[in-house]
């Protein structure tokens, strides 16, 4: 049995999935209100995308969820921007993890690829919670990409 | 998962019903659509022959129903047989888990070989599962796959 606290330097989180879209739509989706409320379980995004800029993803009671920096922006190619979780107070603490986006044509699909890299330990059950997420937030995206519709899927923060 | 072990993990969420996702892994009409070509041979029942083939009838992965719980769980004993560096690996473990949550199916594929740094893993299993499984969502929830050809 796996002691969900253990903190572990966990291998970097990469989820690839292949969206009927084009690159300008998918890296819209990813740093657009109107996009991300619908499928980043209803955070609004915050940041002008400049390297350097800061950038935010707000809760819906105004909250932030995550913050961080701008680190690299090539639209509609690549995005970079450090992630620090703001509204967990264990995860506040942790070194935030550095997450890109890339996106490119793959025939007739745009192939994005996700990769979360956390340069230090983190505690088992965010490693978990992560790949969760991801999977959800980012079925939800090719759904609301594909057919207008996003998922709705309920998840419960780590605990 | 221990040290002796080469494991892959893809989650995606559909919106379909597990019926219809049962169905989608297991019968030939689905599979060749969003599997590029492939269709597989089994009754699914534990401890049953599996086979999957090309189009032009070349097996290209064998083995067996380990369990089969339909529309929950299934996992296949599965060996390459086309590629005789993957071959040689022997048999690994894939586990499909389907649970309904709302009117959304969240899909697990556990992808295993009980040795470590397994190219059929690592190589081939990695890259094939999220192109077929982004096809096999598209096709459930529109209707039409994103990818006809293997990119």
């Amino acid at each position: 049995m796996t002691n969900p606290n253990e903190k572990i330097v966990p291998p970097d989180l990469v989820y690839v999935t292949f969206i009927r879209s084009t690159p300008q739509k998918v890296w819209d989706a990813l740093t657009q209100s109107a996009f991300t409320t619908q499928f980043f379980f209803g955070r609004t995004i915050e940041s002008d995308w400049k390297q350097g800029s800061p950038w935010r993803l707000v809760m819906e009671d105004g909250r932030t969820d995550v913050e961080g920096e701008v680190l690299e922006s090539d639209p509609p190619r690549r995005l970079q921007v450090s992630w620090r979780v703001d509204w967990i107070e264990e995860a506040r603490a942790l070194a935030p993890a550095i997450v890109t986006y890339d996106i490119e044509q793959a025939g007739d699909a745009v192939k994005l690829t996700l990769t979360q890299h956390n340069p230090g330990p983190v505690p088992r059950k965010f490693v978990d919670a992560g790949k969760q997420g991801w999977a959800a937030i980012l079925s939800s995206l090719k759904s609301l990409l594909e057919t207008g519709q996003p998922l709705v899927i309920r998840m419960k923060p780590p605990e | 998962m221990s040290d002796a072990q080469t494991r892959f993990v893809y989650i995606t969420y559909i919106r379909t019903t597990p019926e219809k996702l049962w169905a989608a892994l297991t019968q030939p009409e689905f599979t060749k659509q969003y599997w590029f070509g492939v269709t597989m041979e089994s009754d699914w029942k534990a401890g049953s022959k599996w086979e999957m083939m090309h189009d032009d009838g070349r097996v290209m992965d064998a083995g067996a129903i380990i369990e089969a719980d339909a529309p929950r769980r299934l996992v296949i004993k599965w060996r390459n047989e086309w590629k005789p560096e993957f071959k040689a690996e022997g048999y690994s473990r894939c586990t499909m888990e389907l649970e309904p949550t709302g009117d959304v199916v969240k899909l697990s594929v556990v992808h295993e070989m009980d040795t470590p740094n397994s190219a059929f893993i690592n190589e081939g299993v990695s890259n094939g599962w999220p192109k077929i499984l982004s096809n096999l969502k598209s096709l459930l929830e529109t209707g039409a796959v994103v990818m006809t050809e293997k990119a």
